[in-house]
């Protein structure tokens, strides 16, 4: 059951039940391939493996969106919601006055259903996404792109259509159309996650910053530049000198001096043993702020 | 159902050391990736139901055609038992932890695409259930395990969906939720730049602004020679936002030093561009 709740995914059905309803109409007609605005939209794919972009709603944010087919509109919690200060109407549902995402597609009139996705909800509960989801963009934004999925890439390419895509067809009414089995889940799942201690790990910290250009030559990785003002140059670093290892272990090339000191914070010291003139020699920096 | 839950959460307490890797080894996808020069364009059509999901037609072990419901927000593969049965899937069950009814699907056919040993869950998922009951019947669920092996453009308008071998090896969905709900959480991530800028960007937290503090830009450095300057607002980094400290690292982390990059900044009221070229170095 566990791995149930994230790996159905995130289909959802509007509330409101449906009554039987005509298939949507068919296919539109081609069009003009030339004319269409594209967009890089940048994503990422969490940890629960779901493809995420961000988005600004009424300007607040930005708030962490999953793209899903398996939704038929847009989906934000009521806390978010909250923030965009937006105007719920008696159905669950809003008006966005603007929504863009990082990247640049803006879907004017975006409109959306504030309500709390019980996956969302437990995933987040038990911090396993490694950031924290505001909720979903389903079939009534997604319908009005080709969009252009890639793992093995870090964007996704959106292309506006040129059509209306078939309206959703909604019934008012009560919770007919939730799942009423899972619904349970989310809260369950949140408050087990704070029982075993796991919650969001939302922080980031920034790598420390050194302040040294290198290269890699035939006598290994060599200091081709120190910034003035940077803890290298204040530790005493200079041009010229090889970098022979980085906390006691060697480094061939600067790859590995990367590799060595990418999860290195601000404030950390970092060891580095160099040679200057045929001399080795040790230095302690520690890392300052900066990139 | 809840004692299954309880079950895996008594695991999780326990910290067991499950090995997830070895139990669900069969898992990983075996189809060679087609190399760029072969890669061909596979275009399959889909349906849109009244509940505006988007349906495909699959066959199971040469069995069907089933109507699953395709979900780019489902990280696996989803049918029901009726449909396992049938296309004989049920038989390949592996008797694993807890009846997870995480199954093998020996051959997943969807229009000219074809995979081997494809996991999925066994499962009457209430959702598709009514979504079934509204409209033409549904089986199950089309979600990451499969479409993550492709390049794939899903079409709106001309209700068609275009894929295109990409080599992307897919995680183990069901292995991946142990680790991840078992794993210890650690202190926060670092993130790191791929390059030199020779920058300090800072923002206090009751600042809700779009963008950062460019807070002190090195002499020399690629920033200082892209023309950034203390006192700017760094609205933007290659088309990515930078709301926060961590977004200006996350944003530099994928440009590569050498790469041209453009900034967006803000500088007395005015809207600018800028381009840096990351150094290699930190």
């Amino acid at each position: 059951m566990r791995a149930i709740v994230f790996v159905l995914g995130l289909l959802v059905l509007s509330a409101g039940s449906y009554a039987q309803v005509p298939p949507g109409q068919p296919p539109g007609q081609a069009p003009t391939p030339k004319e269409l605005p594209s967009y890089s939209i940048p994503f990422k794919l969490t940890n629960t493996q779901h493809i995420m972009v961000r988005a600004k709603l009424n300007g607040k944010g930005p708030f962490n969106l999953i793209v899903d087919t398996g939704a038929p509109a847009l989906f934000i919690s009521t806390e978010t919601a909250k923030k965009c200060g937006v105007e719920i109407d008696k159905r669950g549902w809003a008006n966005f006055d603007s929504f863009v995402l990082e990247g640049g597609v803006e879907v004017p009139k975006a409109k959306g259903r504030v309500e709390d996705l019980y996956q969302l909800k437990a995933m987040n509960g038990m911090g396993l996404p490694g950031v924290e989801l505001h909720g979903v963009i389903g079939y009534n934004i997604l319908a009005q792109f080709r969009i252009e999925y890639d793992l093995t890439k870090d964007r996704m390419v959106w292309t506006r259509l040129n059509y209306t895509p078939p309206p959703l067809l909604l019934q008012p009414g009560g919770k007919g159309g939730k799942d009423n089995t899972l619904e349970g889940l989310g809260g369950m799942m949140k408050m087990l996650g704070g029982m075993m201690g796991k919650k969001a790990n939302l922080e980031a910290r920034p790598r420390g910053f050194l302040g040294v250009e290198l290269a890699d030559t035939d006598r290994g990785v060599v200091v081709t530049n120190v910034l003035a003002q940077s803890p290298a140059d204040q530790a005493g670093l200079r041009k010229g000198d090889r970098i022979v290892s980085v906390g006691g272990r060697e480094c061939a090339t600067v790859a590995e001096v990367f590799k060595r000191t990418n999860r290195r914070a601000e404030g950390e010291e970092l060891q580095l043993q160099i040679e200057r003139d045929g001399k080795e020699q040790e230095l302690a920096i520690v890392l300052g702020k900066g990139l | 159902m809840w004692i299954r839950f309880s079950l895996v959460f008594a695991a999780a307490l326990l910290g067991w050391s499950l090995q997830p890797a070895t139990l669900w080894a069969n898992d990983r996808a075996k189809a060679e990736p087609a190399p760029a020069s072969e890669a061909k364009t596979v275009i399959v059509p889909f349906e849109l139901i009244g509940s505006r999901h988007m349906v495909v037609e699959v066959k199971l072990n040469g069995k069907g055609p089933y109507r699953l419901i395709f979900d780019t927000g489902a990280p696996t593969m989803l049918i029901n038992p009726r449909i396992a049965k049938d296309a004989g899937v049920t038989d390949s069950e592996i008797k694993g932890l807890f009846g997870a009814g995480e199954k093998t699907i020996k051959t997943f056919e969807l229009g000219e695409l074809k995979i081997d040993d494809l996991s999925t869950t066994v499962m009457d998922h209430p959702t598709v259930k009514a979504i079934s009951q509204a409209f033409p019947r549904i089986d199950g669920i089309v979600g990451l395990t499969f479409f993550a092996r492709y390049k794939m453009t899903i079409d709106y308008q001309k209700r068609e969906i275009a894929f295109v071998e990409n080599g992307y090896v897919p995680v183990n969905t069901m292995a991946n939720m142990m680790k991840l709900m078992t794993v210890k959480q650690g202190p926060a991530p670092i993130v790191a730049a791929a390059g030199q800028w020779g920058m300090q960007v800072d923002k206090s937290s009751d600042d809700t602004e779009d963008g950062v503090n460019v807070v002190n830009v090195l002499p020399g450095s690629a920033a200082a020679v892209a023309g950034l300057r203390q006192g700017d607002r760094l609205l933007t980094i290659d088309g990515r936002w930078t709301d926060s400290v961590a977004d200006v690292y996350q944003a530099a982390g994928a440009v590569p030093a050498g790469r041209e990059a453009t900034l967006t900044i803000l500088r007395a009221g005015e809207r600018l561009e800028l381009k840096v070229q990351p150094k290699l170095g930190f």
